[in-house]
């Protein structure tokens, strides 16, 4: 207990083990290489870690781990990476100890990157971190964190605001729904988050544990007082019975393209929908909320991610493992754009890269969650997500979809993989 | 006695031969430069194959760097013309020349030199670190040096002798140019303001700040959006350079057609190259002038008045710098970005974040020859 609490201050690369780097090569492309956090499965007996593999099917080294970092002392893995506007690398964090993390990264002197350990962040109590943006208010650029378990309780949430250059709390966003009046707006297991001008947009989601509570709304912060001033509902269907469970969201806005007139796209990951709520700027008002894709009547289930290149938007749907593509242009409204790409169950993070010989190439993530599978007797699984873990990194041609090559973490390395972004740089143009 | 004394001579000799032979024989010793660590922020790098960074090449390149030896009339090191307290430029609009009278070109600064390039000089002639060394080593106007003159007196040297040995093996002009190469590479600045506010250890102040979204902004005056372009053109501020072959170089508005310098143009031999310059490093640039290829400019305040509204037109004049116009329904006497003073002194401010005085003095570049060498 005391050194979860000493842990919970910052904890520098203690007890890191570096492990099996490969020698120094020297005239690698890093802009194939992708960063990737990796689950030890207690069944196989291995570590969480942080890891750079190769990800071009060209590349002799194909699928190999550049250089990692093991975690032996944490008991949930880290989730999801992000990079600061200015370069620097972080990683939110499912176990109390580490909810968020800065990772360093350099170049050894044969210019192969390594990862250099990571330091844990005072988060001032919240946990379960999630997603990261940068967004500015008042003029001052801040880093928000959605913390999927807030300050703790039945119905925690919050949004850490954090000083860009010193880490440190600037505020915490919180408004249990217990705690606020009748119809005043909430913030419930944040997860997804967005913004544009000074609205920000967050997901209610799920309790952390998966048994306490499910969320079926999004809540809009407004940015110049950094307080929640609104809810909008977003369930529909419920092929699982359960309220909808939004969890990533897009606000899709001109400066993405000029094309794109201002609206919140948001995916339900138990209503296996797609939301559309338009958004007036100069009223600065939400319109009605209506749902633009059916899982039920495409029949995909469990869509999660929202990824832009200059011209695409990419959702990934968990089951069957497929990535959607749309016209970036067209937004708010879903023009497809091309067949759908076929990855893998728990289809989920992706980058783009070109190969050596310059082909474009998409990378997808199938695992859905940082759980284990029933079958390996895993304690950390849960029924529904059984079949939503492949531990794959499927490798596509961007253009025709075409399945090239996978990285199968779990027979590779007895690991699972649960987040992938490029080394240099984030590997797509548009996310939050 | 003749054959005891033969005897001995031959001993002698074969002892001679073979201390040669294995003197040269023997190889290196090198060992990876200790404890070395490069920001990730600034890229990808890669060090050629075959000169890996060690601390036995840093430390002769060190030495070559600042030897006259190095120049024909033993008066004239690497360092006479690339100073460390300048950021190993040499505080002249043009070099003075061995003849008499200036070079062509104003010294360039040598920093983060590790970063991406494959094209130096201000007209990108060479292609490689490696390739570059030897050239001011033999130009008649810079080092006037034959190079195998350059080998025996080397060679004389004991102390070079044992450097280049524990180094790479043999004196040669190859490891001539690849210490002197390992030197350069080492040439590392990560310690200016801006580089500690990127690691997010200091803020920078309203003004630097401004400068720094100026800076980084293409002027959109659709969205009332001002700024200064420059990073279109100088992204690889922080380094030296452009990591593919071409891409760092352009026409930033100097010279008009009739004066129009042939750049680039003279190595690739292709007119659209015309008047196309080597986009330089920004880092120490407070402390570099005077500045472009010829040194025209004496202070950033002037670089800036170019750049704001001193643009000259020429057929080759980069269209980023064409449609970067702050004010464009101000009349069209001048071309420039046409920023208020107040924005300019902004950039001006960033500019001066760029300069990292530990560089400037670390003791680790200094002259060997010096002190605590
Ligand atoms: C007489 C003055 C002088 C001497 C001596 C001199 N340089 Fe230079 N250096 C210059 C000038 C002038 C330029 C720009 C020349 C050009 O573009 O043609 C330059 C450019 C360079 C560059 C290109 C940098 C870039 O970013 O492209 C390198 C590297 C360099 N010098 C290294 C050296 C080395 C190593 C030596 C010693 C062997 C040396 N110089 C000796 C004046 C000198
Ligand atoms: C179109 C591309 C382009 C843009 C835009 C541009 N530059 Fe440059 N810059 C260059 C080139 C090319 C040179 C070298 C030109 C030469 O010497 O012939 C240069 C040289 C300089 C130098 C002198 C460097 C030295 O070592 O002598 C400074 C300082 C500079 N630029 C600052 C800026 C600033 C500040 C901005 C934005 C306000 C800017 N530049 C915008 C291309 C550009």
């Amino acid at each position: 207990m005391k050194f979860k609490l000493l842990a919970q201050s910052v904890l520098i690369g203690a007890g890191l083990l570096m492990v099996g780097l490969t020698p120094a090569q020297s005239q690698t492309r890093e802009e194939s290489q992708g960063m990737v956090l990796l689950r030890g499965l207690p069944t196989l007996d291995t570590n969480h870690s942080i890891a750079i593999v190769e990800l071009d099917p060209e590349s002799d080294q194909f699928g190999e781990l550049l250089s990692e970092v093991e975690q032996p002392d944490i008991q949930h893995p880290l989730h999801h990476l992000y990079y600061s506007p200015n370069g620097r690398l972080y990683s939110t964090g499912l176990d109390p100890s580490c909810s968020l993390a800065e990772i360093g990264l350099s170049h050894d002197s044969g210019g192969t990157p390594v990862i250099e350990g990571f330091t844990c962040l005072d988060t001032q109590g919240q946990i379960v971190g999630e997603d990261i943006m940068w967004a500015t208010s008042n003029g001052q650029e801040y880093m928000f964190v959605t913390f999927m378990g807030g300050t703790g309780g039945d119905d925690g949430g919050s949004v850490g605001v954090f000083d860009t250059q010193t880490n440190e709390v600037v505020k915490i966003i919180e408004a249990r729904k217990s705690q606020v009046g009748e119809g005043e707006p909430y913030i419930m297991y944040p997860h997804g988050i967005s913004a544009f001008d000074d609205r920000m947009v967050v997901t209610s989601t799920i309790h952390p544990d998966m048994t306490t509570g499910v969320g079926n709304v999004l809540t809009i912060i407004d940015l110049n007082t950094l307080e929640p001033i609104q809810n909008i509902v977003v369930e529909n269907e419920k092929p699982l019975d359960f309220p909808s469970s939004p969890v990533e969201v897009l606000f899709a806005r001109p400066d993405m393209h000029a094309d794109i007139e201002p609206a919140i796209l948001a995916n339900t990951m138990f209503g296996f929908e797609t939301w559309k709520i338009p958004y007036d700027a100069g009223s600065k008002t939400f319109g009605e909320a209506e749902v633009i894709y059916s899982g039920v009547a495409n029949e995909t289930a469990v869509p999660l991610e929202f990824y832009g290149t200059e011209d695409e938007l990419f959702i990934s749907h968990g089951l069957p493992g497929v990535v959607k593509r749309y016209e970036l242009a067209a937004l708010p409204e879903l023009v497809s754009s091309g067949p759908d790409i076929v990855a893998d169950p728990g289809a989920h993070h992706m980058i783009f890269f070109t190969s050596a010989s310059g082909r474009d190439l998409i990378a997808v993530q199938n695992n859905l969650l940082n759980l284990g599978n029933a079958a390996d007797d895993d304690p950390t699984d849960v029924d529904f997500i059984a079949d939503l873990n492949a531990h794959t990194i499927t490798i596509h041609d961007l253009e025709t979809g075409e399945r090239i090559a996978e990285v199968n973490f779990k027979e590779s390395y007895n690991k699972g993989v649960d987040n992938v972004e490029g080394l240099f740089g984030s590997g797509f143009v548009h996310h939050h | 006695m003749l054959r005891v004394f033969l005897t001995a001579a031959v001993a002698v000799m074969v002892a001679a031969t073979a201390w040669v032979f294995w003197d040269r024989a023997r190889g290196s010793t090198a060992t990876p430069i200790a404890g070395f660590s490069a920001p990730f922020v600034f890229g990808r790098f890669a060090v050629p194959p075959d000169n890996p960074l060690t601390e036995e090449a840093f430390a002769l390149g060190r030495h070559l760097f600042y030897d006259p030896i190095l120049s024909g009339n033993n008066q004239v090191s690497c360092a006479t013309c690339h100073m460390q307290a300048l950021a190993f430029t040499d505080g002249l609009a043009k070099s003075p020349a061995l003849s008499g009278g200036e070079l062509e070109f104003s010294s360039m600064s040598l920093i983060n030199l590790l970063w991406g390039q494959e094209r130096f000089f201000w007209d990108g002639r060479a292609t490689s670190l490696e390739a570059q060394a030897l050239m001011p080593i033999q130009h008649p106007d810079e080092m006037d040096q034959d190079l195998d003159a350059l080998i025996t007196e080397l060679q004389a040297s004991r102390d070079y002798r044992r450097m280049f040995r524990k180094a790479y093996g043999e004196v040669s002009a190859e490891n001539v140019a690849r210490a002197l190469s390992t030197f350069m590479r080492m040439l590392i600045s990560t310690d200016s303001k801006y580089d500690r506010f990127l690691r997010g250890e200091v803020r920078l102040t309203a003004q630097e700040e401004h400068g720094r979204k100026l800076f980084m902004a293409h002027p959109d005056t659709k969205v009332s959006l001002r700024g200064g372009n420059c990073i279109d053109c100088h992204s690889q501020f922080l380094t030296s350079g452009f990591r593919d072959a071409l891409d760092g170089f352009s026409n930033n508005g100097l010279d008009s057609d009739d004066d129009l310098p042939d750049g680039l143009m003279a190595v690739t031999g292709n007119p659209a190259h015309k008047g196309f310059f080597k986009v330089p490093t920004l880092r120490n640039i407070a402390v570099t002038a005077p500045y472009m290829h010829d040194g025209r400019f004496e202070t950033l305040e002037e670089v800036m008045d170019h750049y704001n509204d001193g643009i000259v037109v020429s057929d080759t004049l980069s269209p980023l710098i064409l449609e970067a116009d702050n004010a464009p329904e101000a009349g069209q006497n001048t071309v420039g970005l046409r920023m208020t003073p107040g924005e300019v002194q902004s950039i001006i401010a960033f500019l001066n974040t760029l300069t990292d005085e530990g560089f400037l003095t670390n003791t680790q570049f200094s002259n060997p020859f010096e002190g605590d060498g």
